[in-house]
């Protein structure tokens, strides 16, 4: 099987098609992404933006990196908080103060045993909560997390440290209950 | 999207909380469309005339996307 990188190059090349093979690897995956964080609604609106965006921007694919979901996964990132900013106040909200967190936590499970762990994930800074959930719920490696957040591996694992550490107790607790 | 981390089983209740429905009937190809239009405006842009296009590839951008209907080929 070809490469994420490979197809890229061959979009770019003049296979343009080349380029929904990429997308059909990736599609339930950003899917997901997106809807953990905007919602199911929002999520289907806004995947068509991010392989429009992507498609747009595939000449600039770093061919060192054979797979693609991280990329794409920063290009959702972008879309998302696009779809916030147009959400609020413009005069308020200055890029890097963008945290839809009351968003996100309306649509989390509220039962009891998970509110404790989103009253500690709502306490942890935007970096940190960023990196976190991007190892916990999109399942990629400090690495690849560094590739989506276009900041260096070390800070991310840094990051990461601090959130495990911060929440520990919360998880092991929820750990326990379920 | 492996590598290992030096706690890998704490994260499990975040995971939980994480969990999605899978996108419903038709979500996930009506993005895809947004795709192909974009693909296909590309290469009209690329050869207004279509000329090249259809001497490069033997198709316009109307064939490719049909071939939408037809994704293993």
């Amino acid at each position: 099987m070809e490469t994420d990188s490979a197809l890229i190059e061959q979009s770019v090349q003049g296979r343009a098609d080349a380029f929904v093979e990429v997308v059909q690897r990736h599609e339930a995956a950003v899917h997901g992404f997106l809807a953990r964080r905007a919602g199911q609604q929002a999520a289907g609106d806004l995947l068509g933006e991010v392989w429009v965006r992507a498609f747009a921007a595939r000449g600039g694919y770093d061919p060192a990196h054979p797979g693609a979901r991280p990329w794409l996964y920063g290009i959702a990132r972008n879309v998302l908080r696009a779809y916030w900013r147009s959400r609020q106040d413009t005069n308020a909200a200055a890029e890097e103060a963008v945290d839809p967190w009351d968003d996100v936590i309306d649509r989390l499970d509220s039962a009891a045993q998970a509110r404790e762990l989103i009253s500690a994930l709502q306490a942890l800074p935007v970096p940190e909560r960023d990196v976190l959930l991007l190892v916990a719920w999109e399942q990629l490696s400090p690495a690849e997390a560094a590739a989506v957040l276009g900041i260096p591996p070390g800070t991310v694992r840094s990051r990461l440290h601090r959130a495990r550490a911060a929440l520990r107790p919360v998880l092991a607790a929820a750990s326990r209950e379920t | 999207m492996t590598e290992n981390i030096a706690e890998p089983d704490d994260l499990g209740p975040l995971r939980a909380l994480g969990q999605v429905e899978p996108p419903g009937p038709g979500v996930l190809e009506a993005a895809r469309e947004a795709l192909w239009s974009a693909v296909a405006a590309e290469m009209l842009s690329a050869d207004p005339g279509g000329r090249t296009s259809r001497a490069r590839t033997g198709e316009v951008p109307g064939d490719v996307r049909r071939r939408r209907a037809d994704p293993g080929r």
